[in-house]
């Protein structure tokens, strides 16, 4: 249940939900009693969503001793040679590399600006194998499925009849819900921005984007838009609605946009020229204007695609790796050049990690991985949840090297959504699966 | 036999005298002559809403006419109760169904001793499209028709114009893959120029939509992939989708399946056989998909499109771990056709691909329904089992049905509609399973496509953005003085081109909705990807094309930018003025609903320009066509 005053109220009104089941949260809320939360300074959250279920397993590697040797029989010739060192000597006895490919964020790391999180996939409850054989938990519906678990992913929760992302739903608890500008997507459309009040904002990557028609000649250009205007705002059918209300919005905030965009200053870092650089690039320019946009919390969606590594996997992963290392490197020194580092907070989600078993040349959809967490305010460095022994027919093995989470994903975005301003108390209300877990944030922020 | 009638006043008969003939054949009743009896022709092609004459002539040889009665026996009720004339002018009813109707009445005439002769009169009226029927069925059946097009569909029935549709020859892409211009090879921008020029220029419009369709639901696609490099094969692939558009759903799967193409896509070409030593099993891949999205989905569906539930509520998977390990068995062994050996392959990304039983999983495979394929059968064996096995499964007829009414028609068919089609893809009426002709056309035909009964408030669909141009394209007989149609980074301005979706998800998905959409309980798959960056693109691309590129605009044309040509539109405002073109504009881009607000904002629009700007006039009432909600809905 999002504790979204207006989706709420909506939800009583039709008679879904009695009194006697709602929360102490939900009865504030009812009754018009939220605590408005203090914003105080600015912060951004930007999602990196790696498409296609990254093999994450093989972004953090053993470098030595009896887990490299069960790493090296289970992957085989897809195992990582050459991994690069990491300074930490928690987890894996004979340490931790990462996948050489990810070496320019090897000094993010160390400069105590990155941080991995380990084992973490969707879980309903604490799962253990004999659990998951028996039955005796409930599981994430349709594991191992893309978009099924995109969206498990993007929701943050498992699929309800009304479904919404948690970006949105941080967004409407902190009511942000009606500034554009706190929700903005590089890469369109997607569920995890999508809530019941708001929807992101799809900013072009390439930043400003012009309105032909309301450029030239102004009387011309003027009649134009109150003729559109017109038609848009006159609309009977609901699909026609849905469009109208879609381009009237459209219009609006990217007018909005272009406008704040224009006095955005000149970055010294250089983006590399592909578009997840490109995404980054736009996201850094549009956090260059924030005070312009005034809007004291964004979210940002950047995209990555190509992870469904099933064929190939020795060439097209390094490479996939090599452009999300790029790309944060490049984010990370323009946050420092904007001294917004430390209000700005980048981490990657997928799909679900893959199997340790090769299907030849390629892996297949598994469930447990890593993910990436990268700002000033992340205590850097380090390695939280844990790195799984990547053995396989272990102890987290539900077959083919389809590893069990030991951490919730829940536990990961509460985490992130704590250091975003939702109070601790009430963020088993955003992610509901918080309630069967000891602990619902991991430490990870400073 | 004797007869009881009140005599009517206005009743003519047409009496003759006693005939004087001795060579008299007229059966006899009792001694006495019963009436000769005749009825008038009737035209043999009748159409609804026409008038048609019921007109007897009765004699009798020995006496005289008493009464003549026609009676209805058959067809929609036209005549409530016996009427006494000997002819009558009858309005056959307005079609309430695409369903010819068959209208059967029985003359009778009784003569002064009560003798009666009767006479039965059949036939048949189908329905004969106006410009509003003709309209809509062509804004759903075309990729956006034109003028001409929805002038011949008129005075035809519905099923007329899909029997003619389906009868034509193919129109395949590949007939107009070309090099362009100095091009050693055929490169991407080749396979996307034919793309265009087919959907502009080929008469099998029917077909071209339905393809279309397809290649959102048996999705390729070359955008970030190695494919980008094959224009051929994903050309190859599209006719593939043309090819079995009217034929065999079991074929298309096949064919679907072998392509090299779909096998580089999803990864089951070069698939081998597990190898225990280096962990190594096969590519589940295209296991996966062909069951979540080629198939039967992730649950169990009823006939009507809707989710099972078991007896707990629980929806029901339709597959587990096990069946993909048991598909992703069968499609292992597979890899180009030609090829020399397994791993020396010959890179034909044309042919289907090849067998090679060597590297095919013999184990035991576990399908669906608990079908399973006992070990030792070879890769060909085996997929022929495996596909039937898919094919059969009760998911398919529903599945398939939904997505492609939601491709072609409506967002949201009711339960009832999505059944009537999937009970059609069961058995097309001959016993054949899959059958896409007859789907199709019990999609076109159902009275929820053609509105026939009531009319749901949320009936129809967002128009796909790259629909909207090639709707004003076919039209405005859009061209590049070159010839080609180059179109780059469709991505960025529609969201969406031919096989360039970002995943085999498709651009968007059968059952996205938004917030607003949501609290209604409606899907809209299309807005998905109209998104702000999308939504601005399109309008920027329609501008640029309408506004920017008229071919009447420019005294030099570049012979790589394709232009609109507007002259004869422009020649309709000068003659016969704006009320005219809007006429036009109505039936074309409307399918003839547009509403008395949108003409008068496009009224209005017009207004400003001087009365001879009559390209600007032109320009400026496209782009605010496109713009406008009614046009970006398909009723």
């Amino acid at each position: 249940m999002s504790i979204n005053r207006r989706e709420f109220l909506s939800l009583c009104v039709k008679g879904g939900v009695s009194a006697a089941a709602l929360t102490s949260l939900q009865l504030q809320a009812l009754t018009g009693a939220t605590n408005a939360v203090e914003l105080g300074d600015y912060k951004a959250l930007v999602c990196v969503y790696l498409y296609g279920g990254n093999d994450s397993l093989n972004m953090l590697v053993p470098l030595e001793g009896e887990q490299r040797s069960v790493y090296e029989q289970s992957r085989q010739n897809l195992a990582v040679e050459n991994p690069v060192a990491l300074s930490i000597k928690n987890q894996f006895a004979g340490g931790v590399g990462i996948h050489p490919s990810l070496a320019p964020i090897q000094s993010v790391f160390e400069s105590q600006s990155l941080a991995f999180i380990g084992g973490v996939g969707t879980l309903l409850a604490p799962t253990s194998l004999s659990d998951y054989k028996n039955k005796t938990i409930g599981l994430p519906k349709h594991l191992f499925s893309h978009n099924d678990q995109q969206a498990a992913w993007m929701y943050g929760r498992e699929k309800q009849s009304l479904n919404s992302g948690w970006g949105a739903r941080l967004l409407e608890r902190l009511e942000l819900q009606d500034e554009f500008a706190a929700n903005i997507s590089l890469d369109g459309t997607n569920l995890w921005q999508t809530g019941s009040a708001t929807n992101a904002f799809a900013l072009n990557k390439s930043g400003i984007s012009n309105i032909n028609a309301f450029g030239g000649y102004q009387p011309r250009s003027e009649h134009v838009t109150s003729i559109m205007n017109r038609l848009l705002g006159n609309t009977s059918h609901p699909l026609s609605t849905a469009y109208a209300n879609g381009l009237t919005s459209a219009i609006n905030n990217t007018q909005a946009m272009n406008s704040a965009l224009e006095s955005a200053p000149t970055l010294i870092t250089p983006f590399s020229d592909n578009s997840l650089s490109e995404q980054f690039s736009a996201v850094a320019k549009t956090i260059s204007v924030q005070a312009k946009l005034s809007t004291q919390r964004q979210v940002f969606f950047v995209s990555m695609g190509g992870f469904d590594t099933h064929d190939n996997q020795l060439t097209t992963h390094p490479a996939l790796l090599n452009t999300l290392a790029q790309g944060l490197s490049e984010f990370d020194s323009a946050m420092k050049e904007l001294d917004m580092a430390d209000k700005v907070t980048a981490f990657t989600m997928s799909d679900f990690g893959r199997t340790l078993t090769s299907n030849g040349d390629g892996t297949d959809h598994g469930w447990a991985g890593n993910q990436i967490v990268m700002g000033g305010a992340v205590k850097g460095g380090n390695i939280y949840g844990e790195l799984l022994t990547q053995h396989l027919d272990g102890p987290q093995d539900t077959g083919g090297g389809r590893l069990i989470p030991s951490v919730a994903n829940e536990q990961y975005f509460a985490t992130l959504a704590q250091w975003f301003g939702v109070p601790s108390s009430e963020l088993v209300d955003i992610f509901p699966n918080l309630s069967n877990f000891d602990h619902t944030t991991l430490d990870f922020f400073v | 036999m004797h007869y009881k009638f009140a005599l009517i006043a206005s009743s003519v008969f047409i009496l003759s005298a006693c005939g004087g003939s001795g060579s008299d054949d007229t059966p006899t009743v009792n001694g006495n002559k019963i009436p000769i009896l005749s009825v008038a022709d009737i035209p043999s092609d009748l159409s609804k809403g026409q008038t048609v004459e019921l007109i007897a002539t009765a004699s009798d040889k020995d006496g005289t006419i008493e009464s003549v009665i026609w009676q209805q026996t058959a067809g929609i009720t036209v005549l409530s109760e016996p009427l006494e004339s000997i002819s009558t002018t009858l309005t056959i009813p307005e079609a309430q169904s695409y369903k010819p109707v068959t209208y059967t009445f029985t003359v009778t005439a009784t003569d002064n001793e009560g003798a009666s002769n009767a006479k039965t009169l059949s036939f048949t009226a189908r329905n004969n499209m106006d410009e509003v029927s003709a309209a809509r069925l062509l804004h759903q059946a075309t990729m956006g028709p034109k003028l001409s097009e929805i002038q011949n569909a008129q005075g035809l029935s519905e099923q007329q114009w899909l029997d003619k549709q389906i009868a034509l020859p193919i129109n395949y892409h590949r007939n107009y893959l070309v090099k362009l211009n100095d091009d050693d090879d055929f490169k991407y921008i080749s396979r996307i120029d034919a793309w265009w020029k087919a959907v502009m220029q080929s008469d099998d419009q029917l077909r071209q939509r339905v393809a279309f369709a397809l290649s959102e639901i048996l999705v390729v696609s070359d955008e970030n992939s190695a494919l980008r490099g094959q224009p051929e094969g994903m050309v190859t692939y599209y006719d593939l989708l043309l090819k079995h558009a009217f034929g065999n759903y079991r074929d298309l799967l096949e064919d679907v399946t072998l392509s090299p193409i779909m096998g580089t896509y999803l990864s089951h070409l070069g698939n081998e056989k597990a190898d225990d030593t280096l962990n190594i099993r096969p590519d589940e891949n295209y296991a996966r998909e062909v069951m979540q999205l080629f198939t039967i989905g992730l649950e169990e569906l009823n006939l009507d499109g809707s989710v099972k539930l078991d007896a707990q509520g629980n929806t029901i998977a339709t597959y587990g771990q096990s069946e993909i390990e048991g598909f992703a068995r069968v499609f292992t062994g597979w890899t180009f056709a030609d090829s020399e050996t397994f791993k020396r392959k010959s890179h034909d990304y044309i042919k289907p691909m090849q067998a090679f039983d060597e590297y095919h999983s013999g184990k035991q495979k576990t399908l669906l329904n608990g079908e399973v394929i006992p070990q030792g059968y070879a890769a060909e064996e085996s997929l022929q089992i495996a596909l039937d096995n898919l094919f059969n499964h009760q998911n398919v007829a529903p599945f398939i049905s939904k997505q492609l009414i939601q491709r072609l028609i409506t967002s949201n068919p009711t339960p009832q509609y999505v059944e009537r089609v999937a009970s059609v893809f069961i058995n097309n009426g001959a016993g054949v399973r899959g059958d896409l002709a007859a789907v199709v056309k019990a999609i076109y035909l159902d009275d929820e496509a053609r509105h026939f009964g009531s009319v749901l408030n949320y009936q129809g669909k967002i128009k796909e953005p790259i629909l909207k141009t090639v709707q004003f394209w076919r039209n405005l007989d859009a061209k590049s003085p070159a010839g080609y149609y180059k179109t780059w980074n469709l991505i960025n301005s529609y969201g969406q081109g031919p096989m360039q979706s970002a995943s085999v998800f498709n651009f968007f998905r059968p059952d996205y909705q938004t917030a607003a959409l949501r609290n209604e309980g409606i899907v809209a798959p299309e807005l998905q990807i109209a998104n702000d960056a999308t939504l601005i693109g399109t309008m920027n691309a329609l501008y640029a094309s309408l506004v920017w590129s008229t071919a009447e605009a420019h005294s030099d044309l570049n012979s790589n930018s394709i232009y609109v040509y507007v002259q004869s539109d422009m020649n309709i405002l000068e003659k016969n003025g704006v009320s005219a073109l809007l006429a036009q504009y109505n039936a074309l881009y409307f399918a003839s609903a547009m509403s008395s607000n949108t003409r008068q904002a496009l009224l209005d629009l017009d207004a400003y320009f001087n009365e001879d700007q009559y390209r600007e006039r032109v320009s400026y009432l496209l782009y605010m066509i496109a713009i406008s909600p009614e046009f970006n809905v398909q009723y």
